[in-house]
């Protein structure tokens, strides 16, 4: 009996050399709990400078919740709790002594939903801009038309600067979103689902965004798509269950994974 | 088989369903019921509406006609004269108008940011195991009736504020320009600003649970963004959690007003029934509604009765005015967003 023809999701990205590469941010032995409830296992993975990173997984198997720790978005709940390290040049996220603030400026995160805040389109680049930059006028609108000239957005909103943000598409909201965390000139961007929301013209537009922003930043990305994953990423990792089950270049992972479960996973038997 | 006396299911089942294939009478009988009841239903809700058109209406009817025999009499000059002489016969409005306005306007700069600042706490702050409790005791402050708060405010806060409070504000501001002035006079303990405070404890819990459900409205995700640039709790509060919930908080804060300008018996106990304006906050003063509410057994005479009928009438009018104003707005704060 012969095996049915897999539909392995076609990559974009050539095969990745390890040696050429600096960790930027590494996960060490991570262990996160929600309560009594132990949502990640011994994660460990490596994030390289300059290059995008996949979390792929069915839902619940701890993508979000990982990509939640690196700028400790989790601390304003009660009850959730982070073990182990994370080291971000040379620093460790998780210690108490972290400027959590600051360490958000840092690392950038676009979220599922667009979350445009209720202002203007303007001011809602500028908003994250002032907070750490005192910046003249001119400076600050050189600064908020180069963030939404990154994000591609300036050509559609540069006439209407004074509209509210909500005012614009779901695909320009996200865009905005990803200008608003340019913006304010992080590190690393983490973009959670980022997608799921749009169109698949918008979708294009941002995953066309994605490959030009990693020349300056090392993205991160948690997606449910698997061609999105083969599309944009230079690694991709495997998650199931709160535990990493591979990781690799996203070019082995697609073409040969070890693992069976990400064999099953990415050729659609489950998940 | 022994009968039961009652028809299986599946028989039944099966006679309702000849009934809706074969008789189509009974089906029309049963959908003309559904039609009557139906009717029946749109008509009720319909009369409960108008019914609130009817009361609304019949209150300005009774108001105006109350108060004609004084508006025929004092005509405007009512509204600007401050004498208020039973003996004479000569009433005029503005003393206690502006003892309503002047009262309401030092509760809500009292409770307006503490209001906030409290709701703030609970959503943002606060950690779990006491949001509960202080959101209970916030309740219970709403449920305290207002006569606790007028003897309250008469035997301890007046007396308080007698002896401590009012000897150090004079003392402090006496020669301060234009402090001093509102400052002025004897510390009687009763007086508009004493009033003022018991309707800001009043008012609070309205515009502190108001507030606190808007804030917790704001969606999870809209402040982990904003958390999420790097902003402290006092950023995201104020620049993303109040302009998300403005029309909300802005609705609480009229309905506090509203609360304010028409409370009756805990101001009538401390404000002290003058009918005169004075500069001074701390000098006695009376309220539209206190002054109804103490004058109202001895109002002697009709044109004494109509005067009192004509103030009801002028804090209707008054109260009309601010829910125009917070419509206003609320419309003015939409547009320029621009949603």
């Amino acid at each position: 009996m012969s095996m049915p023809a897999f539909t392995v999701p076609q990559v974009s990205h050539a095969p990745q050399d390890l040696a050429g590469l600096t960790e930027k941010v590494g996960v060490r032995n991570l262990n996160f709990y929600y309560g009594q409830n132990r949502a990640l296992k011994n994660i460990n993975v490596s994030l390289y400078r300059n290059k995008v990173t996949a979390f792929i997984g069915p839902s619940g198997c701890g993508k979000s919740t990982l990509l939640r720790i690196l700028n400790r978005i989790y601390d304003i709940y009660p009850n959730q709790r982070a073990e182990g390290e994370i080291q971000f040049d040379g620093e460790d996220i998780l210690s108490p002594g972290q400027d959590v603030n600051l360490l958000r400026a840092r690392i950038g995160m676009v979220f599922q939903k667009p979350t445009p805040f209720p202002m203007t389109i303007y001011e809602n680049i500028a908003f994250g801009i002032r907070l750490y930059h005192k910046v003249s006028k001119s400076e600050l609108d050189d600064r908020v038309r180069e963030a939404l000239d990154r994000a591609a957005l300036w050509t559609e909103v540069k006439d209407k600067l004074g509209a509210n943000g909500l005012s614009l598409s779901g695909g320009q909201q996200q865009r905005l979103c990803i200008a608003r965390t340019v913006a304010v000139r992080p590190e690393v961007i983490l973009l959670d689902e980022p997608c799921s929301a749009l169109d698949p013209i918008s979708t294009a537009k941002i995953e066309e965004l994605i490959d030009e922003l990693k020349s300056d930043y090392t993205i991160v990305i948690v997606t449910h798509n698997m061609q999105q994953a083969a599309r944009v990423s230079d690694f991709t990792a495997f998650m199931y269950l709160g535990e990493l089950i591979e990781f690799g270049s996203t070019t082995d992972m697609f073409t040969s994974p070890k693992d069976q479960r990400t064999q099953d996973y990415i050729t659609g038997r489950f998940g | 088989m022994p009968s039961t006396g009652r028809e299986p299911v599946v028989d039944v089942a099966l006679q309702g369903q000849g009934a809706f294939t074969g008789d189509t009478v009974a089906r029309q009988r049963t959908l003309a019921k559904l039609k009557f009841s139906d009717r029946a239903f749109h008509n009720l809700t319909r009369g409960a509406a108008i019914l609130v058109l009817v009361i609304l209406g019949g209150v300005i009817v009774a108001l105006v006609h109350g108060s004609w025999l004084a508006i025929t009499t004092f005509g405007l000059d009512f509204l600007t004269t401050q004498s208020w002489n039973p003996v004479t016969e000569k009433f005029g409005a503005i003393a206690p108008i502006y003892g309503t306005l002047v009262t309401s306007l030092i509760a809500m700069l009292i409770a307006v940011p503490l209001g906030l600042l409290i709701a703030l706490f609970l959503t943002e702050l606060c950690p779990m195991s006491l949001r509960r409790p202080i959101g209970i005791a916030i309740e219970l402050l709403a449920g305290i009736p207002s006569i606790i708060y007028g003897i309250w405010g008469l035997f301890i806060l007046a007396p308080f504020l007698q002896v401590h409070v009012q000897p150090a504000l004079i003392g402090a501001f006496g020669n301060v320009p234009i402090l001093s002035t509102l400052f002025a006079g004897p510390p009687y303990g009763i007086g508009v600003l004493t009033a003022g405070l018991i309707l800001a404890i009043m008012v609070l819990p309205f515009i502190t649970s108001i507030t606190r459900d808007v804030f917790e409205a704001v969606p999870p995700v809209l402040k982990e963004a904003a958390f999420g640039l790097g902003c402290t709790t006092w950023e995201v509060s104020r620049r993303v959690v109040l302009p998300y919930a403005r029309v909300g908080v802005i609705g609480g804060v009229m309905l506090g007003l509203g609360r304010a300008l028409g409370e009756t018996m805990a101001v009538t106990f401390v404000i002290g029934n003058a009918h005169k304006i004075s500069a001074s906050i701390i000098a006695p003063g009376t309220t539209i509604s206190a002054s109804i509410a103490n004058e109202f057994t001895e109002a002697v005479g009709d044109i004494y009765t109509s005067s009192l009928i004509a103030l009801g009438l002028i804090l209707f009018v008054i109260t009309f005015i601010v829910l125009a104003i917070a419509r206003y707005l609320l419309a003015r704060v939409e547009r320029k967003l621009g949603s």
